[in-house]
């Protein structure tokens, strides 16, 4: 087994402060909400786990006087076997438990394929968020945010599509990794996008109505 | 490769730009060792990143010393050689790359453009001839990109589609030289998208010239032709692939020339993107660099 400082990036010297500090910039940046619908889930889980078992040793090791209890252990939120249980068909009544079984499996060209044969006037917007998810893992990024973008404009309520949506839009910004073209501070363009996405979402829901 | 992945250099620390440097002279003694003098013509940063990036994850023991440079022998160096494949590998990658793209050119380019390339291919044939027995692999990959990306120009397709094949073939190559411990998935992705980012910043970068032209341009039907309006839109295609990008990196046990690979990834992407998308077109170039990325993953 790896030595749980290496994992941490910290040396056996570090303070307990030090310690929980490098946990959680690691936990923020392994989270899956981050890695979400990317393909590389279960990477990011796997390196959480890592993670969070280091943690946990460190933490044991140095339970000499008073016991410590790590406050913010993540547990993953992300499970798919419950997503796919508690699955109920949306108003439309269409039926995609199909689709989400096959995305979990890992075999995207099958669920493309399946959801290809819909035609198009019985196209709702579950039908574009899943087409979002499969062109996302793909790395087929435009298509992913035009996909997600509709899914969000025909349902604006629902967070899940929201949730990818923002995402994505978060991404195209640049604060995650690239170039952010406006030449404010790294608060103020957090706030910016919130805006943006809020300003978008209102225009959306006017242009539906 | 074209060179668009290099380091911030500002923020590299004088150690480990040395040491880049050293990389790129090794790389550059290891194509006119393996391939013949000629070929080291075809030296590119990106082919660099590549042989670090297989040093990095293989932990090749690697060793720097002073040499003559092979180019020009006035000049001294500090050049790195290594045991393993990594240098020869990346070389190959090279020498092959450009002999496909001189094909490309030969079929469609301008009279004088075909005749140069024309010649450079007479000039480079044994050089490609013995790194295609070295590698028959690369060499298959890269004709069935080609091919692929042909298809996708004739038939104008999307951003996604068009920016395909070239994802599709570093990330190939990235899973053939990756050690056997490592995530084939997570080596994939990253390589997908590094080829994508810089399949896009080469569209970007070639935009005007294409729409003056009217060759084929994945980012040219968005805004009729209006470029400075295009470059934003560019600018953000190009930042959700660096962001898919970091996430796979992030998940990459890597064990040499971290901070270089750090700097490339974090600073050098977005100092490029820059450079491509948005200065190109300012007439006041702004020249600073007390410019630090906004960057709220990697504090």
């Amino acid at each position: 087994m790896k030595d749980p400082y290496k994992i941490l990036g910290i040396t056996p010297h570090a303070t307990d402060e030090e310690i929980k500090q490098a946990y959680r910039a690691l936990a923020k940046k392994y989270h899956p909400d981050r890695y979400g619908e990317s393909g590389l889930a279960s990477q990011a889980a796997e390196k959480m786990k890592e993670i969070n078992e280091a943690y946990d040793r460190i933490m044991k090791q140095r339970k000499e006087g008073i016991p410590y209890i790590p406050e913010d252990t993540y547990t993953c939120p992300y499970n798919n076997e419950d997503e796919y249980n508690s699955y109920q068909s949306n108003s439309t009544g269409r039926d995609y438990r199909v689709i989400y079984r096959l995305i979990n499996l890992g075999n995207l060209i099958e669920a493309e394929h399946i959801l290809n044969g819909t035609s198009p006037t019985e196209r709702d917007a579950e039908w574009y968020y899943l087409m979002g998810t499969i062109s996302y893992s793909k790395g087929w990024l435009e298509e992913a945010f035009n996909y997600a973008s509709t899914a969000c404009r025909m349902s604006p309520d629902d967070d899940k599509y929201k949730a990818l949506y923002e995402r994505i839009i978060q991404q195209r910004s640049g604060t995650q990794g690239g170039f952010v073209s406006t030449r404010s501070g790294a608060a103020d363009c957090c706030d910016c996008i919130s805006c943006l996405i809020c300003t978008d979402c209102l225009c959306n829901c006017g242009s539906c109505s | 490769m074209f060179g668009y992945l290099q380091p911030f250099r500002e923020e590299l620390k004088m150690k480990d730009y040395k040491l880049y440097k050293s990389v790129y002279c090794g790389l550059c003694r290891s194509l006119s060792k393996s391939y013949g003098l000629k070929s080291s013509l075809t030296l590119s940063y990106d082919c660099t990143v590549l042989a670090m990036l297989y040093m990095s994850l293989h932990d090749t023991p690697c060793s720097v010393k002073k040499g003559k440079c092979t180019v020009n022998p006035l000049k001294k160096c500090m050049i790195c050689t290594c045991e393993g494949d990594a240098l020869r590998f990346a070389g190959a990658v090279s020498v092959i790359m450009s002999w496909h793209k001189l094909k490309d050119t030969m079929n469609d380019g301008g009279l004088f453009k075909k005749a140069a390339a024309f010649f450079l291919r007479i000039f480079l044939r044994g050089n490609y001839k013995r790194a295609l027995r070295n590698y028959p692999l690369i060499d298959e990959y890269t004709a069935e990109m080609m091919k692929q990306q042909n298809e996708a120009e004739k038939n104008d397709v999307g951003i996604d589609r068009a920016a395909d094949p070239t994802a599709t073939l570093i990330s190939r190559l990235c899973i053939m030289f990756c050690p056997e411990k490592t995530d084939r998935k997570t080596i994939g992705v990253f390589g997908y998208h590094v080829g994508r980012w810089i399949y896009l910043m080469d569209a970007c970068d070639d935009l005007e010239k294409d729409i003056k032209k009217k060759n084929f341009n994945p980012f040219k039907k968005k805004y009729n032709g209006d470029v400075k309006a295009t470059m934003q839109y560019c600018n953000e295609v190009l930042n959700m692939t660096a962001a898919q990008l970091i996430m796979a990196y992030e998940l990459l046990d890597l064990h040499r020339y971290k901070a270089i690979l750090d700097n490339i990834i974090y600073n050098g992407i977005t100092i490029q993107q820059k450079k491509y998308t948005f200065d190109r077109y300012n007439k006041k170039k702004t020249k600073d660099i007390d410019y630090y990325p906004a960057m709220d993953v990697h504090e």
